[in-house]
């Protein structure tokens, strides 16, 4: 006879309660989880987006919120800002910098808004700023209206090399030169074009959503940005890629706050439903527990029997919920990626994660067993003679 | 005061307040009860009977008066010095049998010895074997009739080898025949040396008691 096993058979008495109180706290065990891999998967996502996917070390941009920036340069949409195309000769000439890609991104979204393509004008530096830039078939532009496939748009379109695709939106036919080994980035549902291309579609000859710049030495970054800043025109914005996925990420903090303020509503309810219940298993008891203590129980077994009961429930429940969290993780991760506004990161936004899973347990596990604490104390307070004498 | 009393109650008076008033439960008794005695506490419903039991139980303290319990002063006692006298000296019987019904009977009889931190050493084999319910180990206590639960708790309120067993109308909730077993056992369990106080209405079984105090608005008239 043990502690333990007295107090598993008394959760025994009421079984669908007990599974009730573990299933709640199973609840926030999952949200808990859920929203730790979401706010863990998005930071993760948007930083190896945006800073180690790309190989960009800066941006230019006209000058705006580094939010705006973030969705003309990786989302599409043709923004009013646009930088002029004559700065990128002046930028060619300084040492400091590996690569000088001046780009012009846009979004084209079909009449019943059931398709966005992500079209790219670039420039034949891509290729010394992206570390993933390789080639699966076929190669560079041949001609003006050549295009360079992602993986994944080659895949959904079906296209191979010399095929043909027709664009309705610009009444344009293109000519495939090349597709992309797959990266996992933005570029395997992206249109490569030409720049002059993409910028005479979109009638902006000379004007680039941005520019982005690879610098010939990292540590060298706040000096270089300075000599940028000072040579470029007022209104011009020099962003490095880690401020971006920074501005983004702290964009993406109300939609964070809003998830914890979930988690926090979940925990609510779980401690009063522990609370309660166990409350409820004191007082269902109290002439039993009042002869305990004639037999010899004194406060601390009685706080050490309530505790164990409450615990054995966090354990079940937060375990339950934990692994719950794990398994939804990713399927939430694809449901926030339908409502994120600032920024959806091409990678998973949340993958299932031992580590959070275990925090989760362990977090839920210690909520439960504060919850015991009231109602253990409530137990150990009976005074056996009043519950006797007038119960 | 008798020096070779196991229970000694002097002067004792309890006193409690229920709502607006206070009720005097308990009024200047003295009383004293020898080792292996067998007594019945004997009065009317609400004359005070059982709060002198649970003031010789170490469950409440006497307003006034002084109370020894196998040599030992509870007034001077703590908390927790209370409950190790409980877990050591005394054994309960109520008229309800308070078994744990997730528990089988070896472990309901085997709790106790759970809080005074005994290792089980087959002393509960032994003493449901003494009650008749070798046979009924492993059954659950709503598998048992109410002889067989009392039979249940006295042989819980014995694990620990307490020298006093207090039972507070043990027989009340069973038939003719179950209390006559019950009776046949604290007989046998008094013979064997244990200290028996006994509260009770039942005439027949104050018979059967080696001595009877009779208790009326909370003082010893007998």
């Amino acid at each position: 006879m043990t502690f333990i096993k007295v107090a598993i058979s008394n959760l025994r008495r009421n079984p669908v309660r007990s599974l009730l109180t573990g299933l709640s706290l199973a609840v926030s065990a999952a949200t808990l989880s859920v929203v730790l891999s979401l706010d863990q998967g998005y930071s993760n996502a948007v930083t190896n987006d945006l800073v180690h996917k790309t190989g960009v070390h800066m941006y230019i941009t006209k000058e705006g919120c580094p939010i705006e920036a973030a969705s003309v340069i990786a989302q599409g949409g043709l923004s009013p800002l646009y930088v002029d195309e004559s700065i990128v000769a002046r930028l060619e000439k300084m040492p400091e910098l590996a690569a000088v890609m001046p780009f012009k991104l846009f979004a084209v979204t079909t009449d019943d808004g059931s398709r966005t393509d992500i079209f790219m004008g670039i420039t034949d530096a891509v290729e010394k700023i992206k570390p993933d830039w390789r080639f699966a078939s076929g190669g560079w532009f041949t001609t003006r209206d050549s295009i360079i496939l992602g993986a994944e748009m080659a895949r959904i379109e079906n296209l191979g090399i010399g095929d043909r695709t027709y664009v309705e939106h610009f009444d344009t036919e293109f000519v495939v030169s090349g597709i992309l080994h797959r990266n996992y980035s933005q570029d395997d549902g992206t249109f490569f074009m030409p720049l002059a291309t993409a910028q005479s579609l979109v009638k902006r000859e000379g004007k680039l959503s941005a520019v982005a710049l690879k610098l010939a030495d990292i540590s060298a970054m706040d000096t270089v940005r300075n000599r940028i800043r000072a040579s470029m025109p007022a209104d011009y914005f020099v962003i490095g890629s880690r401020e971006l996925s920074d501005g983004i990420l702290q964009f993406f903090s109300s939609t964070r706050a809003i998830m914890f303020v979930m988690v926090g509503v979940a925990f609510l309810i779980s401690v009063c439903g522990i609370i309660n219940t166990m409350l409820m298993a004191v007082l269902e008891r109290r002439r039993e527990i009042a002869y305990l203590k004639c037999v010899g129980a004194g406060k601390y077994d009685l706080l050490r029997l309530i505790s164990l009961e409450t615990t054995a429930i966090a354990i079940a429940g937060s375990a339950v919920g934990a692994l719950l969290g794990m398994v939804l993780s990713p399927v939430s991760g694809n449901l926030l990626r339908r409502f994120l506004i600032a920024y959806v990161p091409s990678g998973a936004i949340a993958r299932p994660d031992p580590v959070i899973a275990l925090a989760a347990f362990g977090v839920c596990t210690l909520v439960g067993m504060a919850c015991s604490l009231y109602p253990a104390l409530r137990a150990a307070k009976i005074i056996p003679m009043e519950v006797l004498r007038n119960e | 005061m008798n020096n070779k009393a196991i229970i000694q109650l002097d002067n004792v008076s309890k006193n409690y307040r229920r709502g607006p008033e206070t009720v005097h439960a308990v009024k200047d008794v003295s009383l004293s009860v020898a080792p292996g005695e067998y007594v019945a506490v004997v009065g009317h419903s609400g004359s005070g009977k059982t709060t002198l039991m649970n003031i010789m139980g170490c469950l409440d303290r006497p307003s006034n008066g002084r109370v020894t319990v196998n040599g030992r002063e509870i007034q001077e006692e703590s908390e927790s010095g209370l409950t190790r006298l409980r877990q050591t000296s005394i054994g309960f019987v109520f008229q309800q049998f308070f078994l744990i019904p997730t528990l089988n009977v070896i472990e309901n009889v085997t709790l106790p010895s759970l809080f005074a931190g005994h290792k089980p050493n087959g002393r509960a084999m032994e003493l449901l074997g003494k009650v008749g319910l070798e046979n009924r180990l492993h059954h659950l206590p709503g598998e048992l009739s109410g002889g067989e639960m009392q039979r249940v708790a006295i042989a819980r309120s014995l694990i620990n080898a307490p020298p006093i067993l207090l039972a507070d109308e043990p027989t009340g909730n069973l038939d003719s025949k179950n209390a006559g077993l019950i009776m046949d056992l604290f007989e046998q369990l008094n013979a064997d040396g244990v200290t028996i106080v006994l509260v009770t209405h039942n005439s027949d079984i104050v018979k059967r008691c080696g001595r009877t105090v009779q208790i009326e608005d909370g003082a010893i008239i007998q």
